[in-house]
């Protein structure tokens, strides 16, 4: 890249050649005010706040949008900008009607802090006292465009990063607005996911999270700490606001990182509603139907015994949540299965993880990394949804497929057995039945166009078996011809795989053989994107998950249960929970009916006290923070394990986590995998 | 030298400057060592007089208040509109959405809460409501804008300070709220 040198200010600015003035600026630590601009979006220049003046220029140009040139002279704090700027905002003060004294956003409010940095003591225009109308039809968010500044930052977020393109700008001039679906309320929008990520980019008070209002304002915390949300597989970055001891509000963190800093509904309303939620603060004792309080140490000694007695006679069970960090399921592994060798031992969803690691086994053995980070879906050019449900799996996947198929224009193919997921994106659906046949189709087409003679005998092959795949799918032959020329022209397809497919580990390995026949390939690893379970499924396959399942008609003796009580527990684990004769629960939350079923109910620290780290299908190990401290009488799941292996006189391991990519590793070039025979 | 004189009216607002006035405190003391409080709802005469710094807080709403901004602009050298209703129209301005009529249906037939089976509403020995409410300074022009709802304390004093010193103040950066 070329580099360039701009003056700005007097002072020497590097950039390199495709920079904007404003990125030149900000990379030298020079300020100039903005406000419709926000980093990873689409710059626009529709404020004008960003305005600068450049020396043989005679006009104001907007530094956001203005290509920087090598030499250029820059100037960003004249008398003349100041005032200029000074105007703009009078003007949009005058235009609509902003009154910060009953604003809910008072104070974290862009548009006030500008005015007041510009000295705005009066306005010098004439209030329109035009009348707009407030939307509060979304159950969660308030839209009250009196307040908007058509600064077009939710319209721009929520069809560049989030994909569902619900906002847009309808009517022209003093009436121009932002509007829902061709103008619906929000709240009857059929495309809206109820991301909340237009509140979070909102810089004034029109786009409000009406939570978050009573919750405190930004400026109202006391910190702010980075971590991860445990919600899904994705294991989102998040910004969490504390305020007296509690989780005010959550954000994206991660505003240039591929998913723009953006949220799903799980991760911005359930993580700091559940602060609210009523704790399990000291152990507790079953006595009939109702519990006792008792010490940490009255309990452990009545836990301790009943786990050796049932350990002699292999009869003990112990079922961890896979929203455990790492370094907490290294040390579950290490009393459980290298002290004790526990047989019966798992995460709540291991047979998901037991699923996919099976399908994807044969690739793995080929030393390829059969999956790719999720936020590959955004540089595909084709997306293949495969019994998948992404909005409820794993929302920000979702937004991920929306935007390549937006963006991209990636046409989309689902194959399930249900109803396609994206009903109004979805080109071509399938059952799940032709996966099979489909990547032979696919290798046989591609060879007959390489082929030198045309590849006719190649043709007459596919021709049949084309015929044979219609045939036993009940579809049109030209449906799936269509489907197979799609994936045969795709440079860069990729497949989204639902949990549901763990059911069938022959139907991983299916979509193994079609991502390598239609050469899905990305540097990391096949093209792929399991939708494993929760924040650290895949962390679990490395310290926890075992070879085999055991839930169905397990009646343990003592059945051990560590739950974060963040997402519901599986019906076949409670189930077998229920069947065990003494039953221990350790969770944060009072979680029905989870906690009807235990004999002694141990505290634990939330998602918001922990510390770790998870390893997530975006390809990164990320670190989740303590947030707010526990409480000094709180003892987390290691503390409780070392208790437990002290009054069973064994010596505990050092726990060890293993890095993410001792999962799968990937150690050759994905395309050198081969497809196996099923 | 005698000292200044200061009027203050409380026009279409909630009082909430002036309670912010007061809260300068002790300091009030060493103030009125410097100034003359001539006319104040804290103090008795009925007519504004001359005096030398006027001060208003609250919109105007009305033909009354129209009335004694002027007056007051008439009858000082240097005019301050105390708090968001006089620099900018504050919570007044929620019923510039309607007309006066529906305005003054609203407030004494329509709302839930009101008995008035009749539909009377007060018109006689009322001043008239203007068209709007509005900002101090789209009636009369005003010299020093002090915005915040109410400004702090330390702003109002910081301006009456600036005054004393001879300056005409302009609240700082860092002085300045909205709310």
């Amino acid at each position: 890249m070329k580099e360039i040198v701009l003056t700005i200010d007097g002072k020497s600015c590097h950039g390199v050649l495709g920079d904007t003035i404003l990125e030149v600026a900000q990379k030298s630590d020079v300020y100039i005010p903005t406000l419709c601009y926000l980093k990873g979006l689409t710059p626009i220049g529709a404020c004008r706040m960003c305005v600068v003046e450049v020396e043989g220029n005679p006009k104001m140009l907007t530094a956001c949008t203005t290509p920087a040139v090598d030499g250029m002279v820059v100037h960003t704090k004249t008398a003349k900008l100041f005032s200029y700027r000074k105007e703009v905002l009078e003007l949009l003060f005058a235009g609509r009607n902003h009154f910060c004294m009953f604003c809910s956003q008072s104070g974290d409010c862009e548009l006030q802090r500008l005015a007041i940095e510009h000295e705005m003591d009066a306005v010098r225009y004439p209030y329109l006292y035009a009348d707009f109308h407030n939307d509060a039809s979304h159950k969660e968010l308030q839209v009250d465009h009196n307040r908007c500044i058509l600064c077009l930052r939710c319209i721009r977020v929520c069809a560049e990063k989030v994909g569902a393109h619900t906002l847009d700008l309808e009517k022209r001039g003093w009436s121009a607005n932002v509007c829902a679906d061709l103008g619906k309320a929000l709240g009857e929008s059929d495309t809206c996911v109820s991301c909340g990520a237009c509140a979070q980019v909102c810089p004034t008070g029109t786009i409000t999270i009406r939570e978050f209002a009573y919750r405190g304002k930004r400026n109202q915390c006391d910190d702010i700490v980075e971590s991860v949300c445990p919600l899904c597989s994705v294991g989102c970055k998040i910004k969490a606001y504390v305020r007296t001891g509690s989780v005010a509000r959550v954000e994206g963190a991660d505003q240039e990182g591929s998913d723009g800093g953006q949220l799903c509904h799980k991760g911005r309303f359930w993580l700091p509603q559940s602060t609210e939620r009523e704790r399990i603060t000291v152990p507790l004792i079953r006595e009939g139907s109702n519990f006792r309080e008792a010490t940490w140490e009255e309990a452990l000694d009545l836990i301790a015994p009943k786990l050796q007695e049932a350990h002699n006679r292999n009869r003990a069970a112990a079922l961890v949540s896979s929203l455990c960090t790492d370094e907490e399921l290294a040390h579950f592994s290490s009393l459980f299965r290298d002290s004790l060798k526990l047989e019966m031992l798992d995460t709540f969803d291991g047979d998901v993880l037991r699923g996919f690691m099976k399908g994807f086994k044969p690739f793995g053995d080929q030393g390829v990394r059969p999956f790719t980070a999720a936020h590959n879906i955004l540089d595909a050019d084709l997306v293949v949804t495969v019994g998948a449900d992404p909005q409820e799996e794993a929302p920000v996947v979702a937004s991920y497929i929306r935007v390549a198929a937006i963006k991209n224009g990636a046409p989309m193919i689902d194959l399930s057995l249900g109803e396609p997921p994206f009903d109004a994106l979805t080109d071509h659906h399938l059952p799940l039945t032709v996966v099979p046949n489909l990547a032979i189709l696919v290798t046989e087409l591609r060879q007959a166009g390489e082929a030198s003679d045309k590849g006719e005998t190649v043709l007459d092959t596919y021709r049949k078996l084309l015929a044979d795949t219609a045939k036993t799918a009940g579809v049109a032959e030209d449906i799936i011809e269509e489907v197979v020329k799609a994936l045969v022209a795709s440079e860069k397809p990729i497949f989204v795989l639902g949990r549901s497919l763990a059911k069938s580990a022959k139907m991983v390995t299916a979509l193994g053989n079609l991502a390598i026949a239609s050469r899905a390939l990305f540097s990391d690893g096949l093209g792929l994107v399991p939708l494993v379970a929760s924040g650290n499924s895949l962390g679990s396959i490395n310290t926890v998950v075992g070879e085999k399942a055991w839930l169905d008609d397990v009646k343990a003796d003592f059945f051990y249960t560590f739950s974060t009580g963040m997402i519901p527990e599986e019906e076949e684990a409670l189930a077998a929970i229920s069947r065990s004769r003494f039953s221990v629960v350790q969770t944060p939350f009072w979680v029905p009916p989870l906690t009807n079923l235990a004999d002694v109910l141990l505290p634990a620290p939330a998602w918001f006290e922990r510390s770790g780290h998870f390893c997530t299908i975006e390809g990164e190990r990320r670190r989740l923070n303590v947030i707010v401290p526990p409480a000094a009488e709180l003892r987390g799941l290691s503390a409780v394990l070392e208790g437990m292996a002290q009054r069973l006189g064994v010596k505990l391991g050092r726990p060890e986590t293993a890095p993410c990519v001792n999962a799968f590793k990937s150690e050759k070039d994905p395309a050198s995998a081969r497809m196996v025979t099923l | 030298m005698t000292k200044p004189k200061v009027a203050t009216v409380w026009l279409e607002a909630c009082a909430g400057c002036h309670m912010s006035f007061l809260d300068i405190d002790e300091r009030i003391v060493d103030l009125l060592d410097k100034v003359d409080i001539v006319y104040s709802p804290v103090v008795d005469p009925k007519e504004i007089p001359q005096v030398d710094v006027g001060v208003i807080e609250g919109a105007l709403g009305n033909e009354e208040e129209l009335h004694l901004a002027k007056v007051m602009r008439e009858n000082c050298k240097i005019l301050i509109a105390w708090g968001d209703c006089a620099v900018f129209g504050g919570i007044n301005c929620m019923r510039n959405f309607m007309s006066v009529d529906e305005v003054l249906k609203e407030g004494y037939v329509n709302t839930p809460s009101t008995v008035n089976p009749k539909g009377v509403i007060p018109g006689q020995d009322l001043p008239a409501l203007l068209p709007k409410a509005i900002p101090v300074d789209y009636a009369v022009k005003v010299d020093v804008h002090v915005p915040g709802c109410p400004p702090d304390a330390d702003t109002i004093l910081y301006v009456f300070s600036e005054i004393l010193e001879g300056r005409m103040p302009k609240v700082p950066v860092d002085m300045m709220r909205y709310d």
